[in-house]
């Protein structure tokens, strides 16, 4: 009976959505307040119940409850008990459930956190955000139930898919879930504000906050991706370019753009149209990325949902939204038009830049992503667009936008002039140069390399110019500033460690019989045979390398060969981590006697990536707690 | 069985809470007067910083200056109207009977029409005569569940009753013809009762499944075994080559495959 409560709560869910569709609007439109005010409590109703429901179906994975095809389909008595309560959103129901549960828990965020907003843009916005769990909830019930029930439940489960038996997977989609779905919040703001024709600064002041801290997650949930791709894949990668990769880059490009834009908008009044558009594209590449990994057009390591119903409903709400936001935007743009002027050398300028930028990067990943299924579906042939095409686009646009967030911090809002910032920076820019002469001279010649150290001292040294000039002058460390610069050096930071990574990396797919020694990078790789390895709901190989340094051991590398009930087999490399460099193992196949093909990999700074990537986040979530955030108006 | 007492107790958990929130409004009455006062000031006040702190000039100082005051005047112009008081004990009765009638119609229209008995499967499995029996009862209630009928028909075959189990997979095919494991299934049973050839109505099958989905393993390996048992040796290494090489080479299934094709080609030797 737990399962059918489950259910019904995700009915009682789907039916408070309707009511704070409805009884709200009823208020807002008839000034009935104690209707309007109803928007909080329904939004708790219907946040409480996805919980329960939520709740249930981990019960129902943590004990076994087979009679649920779900759980059935997804989880077996073997799995370990962190991967029992993971495998909820191991699939396409139970993430989809993750989707709806994440989407309420934002709405309560933003009910409880938001006492700062006008009564009225608040209800409306809860409204909005009632809307679309509507279209969630129809979405999960009719098309998804992770409910139902099998008449003769089996005896034992199937398995969950290896590759999700993992503690990066544990938590990545619930990160990167908590991003796509927190771009809701911002498209809500601005909907609501188009809704109610009044685009004013409390509209865009506190809609910076939100789209931050959905930023932030999103970062986090792409970095986690990244490492886990890293180390579970078994080829030592950290980005594929693969069309579901994609899916979450996109809007994460976007992300970035509205956060910047929105501080100009806020700050000077300039780019409202241009936010209102980014909030909106936002969102709707956070659907798109939901059409193309729940529909089936993609085939890829993500693609475990398949269906062409469920990508025809996914299609349909995305038409809708992105139709009728861009309706009301038409509709409502002439109360956008007003913006202040500002001169050809402004911070603005160096915004816009960065926009261009950000946006044209974006183009050209949707283009390389929809290209393929463009073609495929006019029967023009199949192609698969990878990592040279990315590479050869992408790079080269994001090189001015890494030189000019170096610059433009210093540039004046409204106007500047070029002498002034030049006398402030020339001398600055002269040591930058010689720096990176003496990186020519005593690091490397690799012209890639030098272009990345070169943005890496060009970003550090104008981040430590800006500090110095701040307590020279002896104005605040603000929130905001100190997440601008921790954000930027996470560019620089990330930047340094992908290029060093692909270009100085090094990588060997060899045969290694037991005692043999393989010298890479200055270490010396010594194989040591393989044993046969059970654990849990597992069985296979597990290998032993010594490394030594100077003939000196500084690590035991241990990489395993898994099979899975499924027979699927499974690669778990073995690292070596370190802030400089990674070494990595991985088993290949046995070959003949005691040999086996062995990929060992050479990865200098390719922990920056990620670290990067985590101070991006945090560089947005300190932006997100700034003192302004927090001002207190007196009705 | 859609209404129990829990989803009743949920219904009337759910209209108290609403209720109480009527009678006792949330308090939020901040108006976008106040809000957009309340910004702008503190726009000035970090304008008058960045000024006192030498980051602008008095020029500009000025113009930005005038820019929040002007932005701030187009935005005050909004006069609160008046609230309309609400009948609540009206509204609650619209609300609990919105909840209660709504939830239960569409959970109608979702719900399982028998629930499986969780507690069971969790503790002792069922034998397959009571799987069986319980199967049949589920059946008089509902004669076009198609995955009772598919279930059932496996069931018997798992007992030996091939007879049954035929016809019990003769009327699941009425009510859905394209399902490829029933296809499989069907024809399995029907050539158990020819010596576990396959020719007449269980070829039909099969062939039937592979022009559904000439890519699926299975449908593939039963095409082979129907060509070999037709004497068509190639047709049935062309389908078993076929299968092996859409299978991943860890398949547990591999080794049958493979096994049969080795047969095959032996024969062919001969």
């Amino acid at each position: 009976m737990l399962i059918e409560i489950g259910h019904f709560s995700l009915v009682l869910a789907l039916i408070f959505s309707v009511l704070l569709m409805i009884l709200p609007s009823i208020g807002l439109y008839q000034n009935k307040s104690a209707l309007a005010q109803l928007t909080k409590p329904l939004v708790w109703a219907q946040g409480f119940w996805i919980a329960v429901s939520f709740i249930i179906l981990m019960n129902a994975f943590l004990a076994n409850d087979f009679s649920v095809k779900y759980v059935a389909d997804n989880s077996n008595t073997q799995l370990p008990i962190l991967f029992k309560a993971s495998a909820v959103w191991g699939a396409h129901e139970g993430s989809l459930l993750l989707w709806v549960f994440v989407l309420s828990v934002w709405t309560i965020a933003v009910s409880i956190f938001s006492k700062r907003i006008p009564s009225n843009l608040l209800n409306l916005i809860l409204i909005v955000l009632g809307a679309i769990s509507f279209g969630f909830l129809l979405f999960l019930l009719f098309t998804s139930n992770p409910f139902e029930r099998i008449l003769i439940p089996p005896l034992e489960g199937r398995e969950l898919n290896p590759l999700l038996q993992d503690f990066g997977l544990a938590v990545h989609p619930p990160m990167l879930y908590m991003g796509y779905v927190g771009l809701a919040v911002p498209f809500a703001f601005v909907i609501a504000a188009l809704i109610r024709g009044k685009l004013d600064s409390s509209w865009l002041r506190w809609t910076r906050p939100w789209a931050l801290i959905s930023w932030a997650f999103l970062t986090v949930g792409i970095t986690l991706g990244s490492w886990w791709a890293y180390y579970e894949l078994g080829w030592g990668g950290w980005w594929f370019w693969d069309p579901v990769e994609n899916a979450s880059f996109m809007p994460w490009l976007v992300a970035t753009a509205l956060v910047h834009s929105l501080s100009v908008s806020e700050k000077r009044g300039a780019f409202r149209q241009w936010t209102v558009l980014l909030a909106i594209g936002g969102f709707s590449l956070s659907l798109l990325g939901a059409f193309l990994v729940r529909s089936g057009v993609l085939t890829s390591v993500h693609a475990f949902a398949t269906d062409p119903t469920r990508g025809l409903f996914i299609l349909l709400f995305l038409f809708i939204v992105i139709g009728g936001s861009l309706i009301l935007f038409t509709w409502r743009s002439h109360l956008l038009q007003k913006s202040n002027q500002f001169a050809l050398l402004s911070r603005e300028t160096g915004l816009l830049i960065n926009n261009i930028l950000l946006i044209t990067a974006l183009f050209t990943v949707l283009l390389g992503t929809l290209y393929p299924l463009i073609l495929d579906t006019l029967n023009l042939g199949k192609i698969s667009v990878g990592a040279p095409y990315f590479n050869a686009v992408f790079v080269p646009i994001m090189i001015p936008g890494v030189l000019a967030l170096a610059i433009f911090p210093f540039v004046r809002w409204k106007k500047d002039s070029v002498s002034r910032l030049t006398s402030l920076l020339r001398l600055n820019w002269i040591g930058i140069a010689l720096l990176i002469l003496l990186a020519r001279v005593v690091m490397t010649d690799n012209i890639y390399v030098l272009i990345a150290i070169g943005l890496f001292i060009w970003v550090a040294f104008h981040v430590i110019i800006l500090v110095s000039k701040r307590i020279r002058t002896k104005s605040k460390f603000s929130f905001a500033f100190l997440g601008m610069i921790i954000a930027h050096l996470g560019i620089a930071v990330f930047t340094l460690g992908a290029t060093v990574t692909t270009q100085l990396g090094i990588e060997k797919d060899i045969k290694m019989d037991v005692g043999e020694s393989q010298n890479i990078a200055g270490y010396d790789f010594v194989f040591n045979g393989v044993k046969p390895h059970t654990k849990d709901n597992y069985s296979g190989f597990i290998g032993d390398i010594s490394v030594y340094s100077d003939a000196k051991q500084i690590a035991q590398l241990k990489p395993e060969k898994r099979y899975y009930q499924s027979g699927m087999p499974m690669t778990e490399a073995s690292i070596d981590p370190s802030l400089t460099r990674d070494l990595y193992v991985a088993l290949g196949e046995s070959l003949e006697g005691d040999a086996w093909s062995v990929r060992i990999y050479y990865k200098p700074l390719v922990r920056w990536i990620w670290l990067g990537g985590l101070m991006i986040a945090l560089g947005a979530f300190f932006a997100a707690i700034d003192r302004r955030y927090f001002v207190r108006a007196k009705s | 069985m859609i209404l129990s007492w829990q989803f009743i107790l949920m219904i009337v958990i759910s209209s108290l809470f609403l209720a109480w929130f009527l009678y006792r409004p949330v308090k939020s009455n901040l108006s976008d007067d106040d809000s957009n006062i309340a910004i702008n000031k503190q726009r000035q006040a970090e304008l008058e910083i960045d000024f006192n702190q030498g980051h602008i000039e008095s020029a500009q100082y000025q113009e930005a200056e005038s820019e929040i005051i002007s932005t701030l005047a187009s935005e005050l112009k909004s006069s609160p109207a008046k609230n309309i008081t609400i009948e609540p004990l009206k509204w609650i009765t619209l609300i609990v009977l919105s909840i209660g009638i709504l939830s239960l119609l569409v959970y109608s229209q979702l719900a399982p029409k028998i629930i499986p008995n969780s507690d069971a499967a969790l503790t002792e499995p069922l034998s397959m005569s009571e799987s069986i029996q319980k199967l049949q009862d589920y059946l008089i209630e509902n004669p076009n569940d198609f995955q009772a009928l598919k279930m059932l028909g496996l069931a018997q075959v798992g007992t030996g009753n091939i007879d049954s189990s035929i016809e019990s997979f003769e009327r699941a095919f009425e009510v859905n013809p394209n399902d490829i494991d029933l296809l499989l299934q069907f024809a399995s049973a029907i050539a158990a009762n020819q010596n576990g050839m396959f020719y007449g109505k269980s070829q039909t099958l099969i062939e039937k499944a592979l022009s559904l989905d000439p890519q699926s393993i299975q449908v593939l390996y039963f095409a082979g075994i129907v060509s070999a048992h037709q004497s068509d040796l190639d047709g049935a290494i062309g389908y078993w080559q076929k299968a092996l090489y859409l299978m991943p080479d860890s398949h547990p299934d591999r080794n049958i495959i493979e096994e049969a094709l080795s047969t095959v080609l032996n024969l062919q030797v001969k």
